[in-house]
């Protein structure tokens, strides 16, 4: 970009960027027309940056502040202290990390090799694949939860078609077990739209030269495929988890209050007839984004390492 | 291509469909069945429920809100995010920076601390009552949506040179949004299609926001399908199917515009 800036040229406005310091005298009529349109180009950016302020940032601010105050408006820890104490609230955030780990793994592990093998595909069926993945990623809460319900509900087509093949043990959608299920089918499909971009960087050279040397396919993967991938299979796993923590519509849908997952529980809190609490509802969403957000920026931080 | 690999692709692609398909096909089974209780396919097929859903005002309402929503976070969501972006990238690289953390965060804050959030301040103690009417969702959905654009808008750019095209625009004495409208946003208009698609089927499928800042107020589809999930599990399935046959369409158009890039 600066090097490109420095290129001779006519005392015309340059856009953005430019490090007006390396040319000779730009003239002042020059330097107002180049700084008139980039203050134009932040009016344009102007309505966006507001809302983003208004709800994006603004209810952040919002949660945290009164996750900090008693009902009196005092400054406080007590609600930390109230759900880090409460057996309750702490074996809900086990049981989410436990289905979010779970389905993101499962996600990652039938996401990958279908991605794999989404790479020899034509251009079009690639395409075709990913966006139709791209739309069933919007399909949560309460159609996917229910198109369950009638594929493996009780009286269920497949789970009658299990039980007449003699296969035993029919799936239990709801319980915490069904519920990594059904976060699986939403997590193959982003799995797959996450890897499939970081999978070029498996060049048909690389795979050729492993055959040369006579590595197995299972050798090539674990000693070359893997390794190459692994900043992108963190990433991703952390964003499918991620994902996971904070889905509330489907597992609403699907179990109600029955598990107990932060993100119910925070529902329950904040809207509940019974146990509405505000302030604690608050601190469990905060304690969310927090354990949500320290693994990203541990990631981030080895990524730097790793590239210096 | 061994013949092994495309038997593996051939069975890849048929259990992503059947991904895809089952779920959608099994409501919609259930909607049009006479009776499937105790058995793997239905017994006869009716357009009972269909008729009932379909006469009901409720149901109209909640598809009239819910393209009401849909529609108008979309609109919304492009006219503010669309020129942020293309000022971001050709003029401000540091509030592009900015942008791209901004409309990526939503990934990592779960949806329902947002909505507490804005539970919190447009409920009327600061002065502003949006909860309860659909302005909350409309401007709610932009901040979820935004990546929608910024995404495929900046793999458009980075094979576009834009300072380049902005330099040859001004020797030739155009000016700056004159080479934005005419040059600059027909470069990534395909980036722009794909957003929209992708922001409207987010707004119609979204239900945490729906049900805890709006509710019964401004009742969308997916509010109506909670209500009815205590009724009869068949005009559910009906509510369902036309949800999934909307958004059906729309991943359509998406792939026959993307189809269309090659040509």
């Amino acid at each position: 970009m600066d090097g490109e800036s420095r290129a001779p040229s006519l005392t015309l406005p340059r856009s953005g960027g430019g490090q007006a310091g390396t040319r000779l005298g730009p003239t002042m009529q020059g330097l107002s027309v180049r700084s008139r349109v980039k203050l134009c180009a932040f009016l344009f950016a102007l309505p966006l940056l507001a809302i983003l302020a208004l709800f994006e940032i603004a209810p952040l601010l919002a949660i945290a502040w009164n996750s900090l105050h008693d009902d009196d408006g005092l400054i406080t820890l007590a609600n930390y202290a109230e759900i880090l104490g409460s057996r309750f609230q702490r074996s809900a955030f086990v049981t989410s990390v436990l289905v979010s780990a779970g389905s993101a793994g499962l996600g990652i592990l039938i996401g990958l090799p279908v991605a794999n093998i989404l790479r020899f595909m034509p251009v079009r069926l690639q395409q075709t694949v990913l966006t139709y993945a791209n739309i069933g990623s919007n399909f949560t809460g309460f159609p996917l939860a229910f198109a369950f319900i009638i594929m493996f509900g009780l009286s269920g087509s497949f789970t009658l078609l299990l039980a007449k093949l003699g296969i035993a043990g029919h799936l239990d959608i709801y319980s915490t077990a069904g519920l990594v299920v059904v976060y699986a089918y939403l997590q193959v499909q982003l799995a797959i739209l996450l890897l499939f971009p970081s999978l070029g960087a498996i060049t048909p050279e690389i795979e050729e030269m492993a055959t040369m040397v006579g590595a197995s396919r299972l050798k090539f993967w674990w000693r070359i495929g893997l390794p190459i991938l692994s900043p992108s299979l963190i990433g991703s796993f952390i964003l499918l988890f991620a994902n996971a923590m904070g889905t509330y519509a489907t597992a609403y849908a699907l179990v109600g209050g029955n598990a107990n997952l932060v993100t119910l529980r925070i529902g329950e809190l904040a809207a509940g007839d019974v146990y509405s609490d505000p302030q604690l509802a608050d601190t469990l969403a905060t304690l969310l984004i927090l354990v949500l957000i320290v693994p990203v920026i541990v990631e981030q931080a080895l990524l730097k390492r790793s590239r210096p | 291509m061994t013949k092994h690999g495309k038997d593996a692709q051939r069975v890849v692609v048929g259990l992503f469909v059947a991904l895809q398909v089952l779920p959608v096909l099994s409501v919609a089974l259930n909607a049009f069945a006479t009776d499937w209780a105790g058995s793997i396919l239905p017994e006869g097929l009716t357009w009972h429920w269909a008729g009932q859903i379909f006469a009901d005002p409720r149901f109209t309402l909640a598809l009239r809100n819910s393209l009401v929503i849909s529609f108008g976070a979309m609109l919304v969501s492009a006219a503010v995010t669309i020129p942020a972006v293309l000022a971001g990238h050709c003029y401000l690289p540091s509030l592009d920076r900015c942008l791209g953390a901004l409309v990526i965060l939503p990934y990592a804050v779960p949806g329902i601390a947002l909505a507490l959030g804005l539970m919190r301040i447009y409920s009327g103690q600061y002065g502003v009552q949006l909860n309860g009417t659909p302005w909350v969702l409309i401007l709610g959905y932009v901040p979820l949506g935004a990546s929608f654009y910024y995404l495929p808008i900046k793999n458009n750019l980075r094979a576009v040179p834009v300072r380049e095209l902005i330099e040859a625009g001004h020797l030739v004495g155009a000016g700056d949004l004159a080479i934005m409208r005419r040059v600059i946003l027909p470069a990534v208009i395909r980036g722009v299609v794909v957003g929209l698609v992708m922001n409207f089927a987010l707004a119609i499928s979204e239900f945490v926001y729906a049900n805890l800042l709006v509710g019964g107020l401004y009742p969308t589809l997916q509010i109506f399908m909670n209500v009815l999930r205590q009724g009869s599990g068949r005009l559910t399935s009906v509510v369902v199917t036309v949800y999934f046959v909307v958004v059906w369409i729309l991943s359509t158009a998406v792939v026959a515009v993307m189809a269309r890039r090659e040509d």
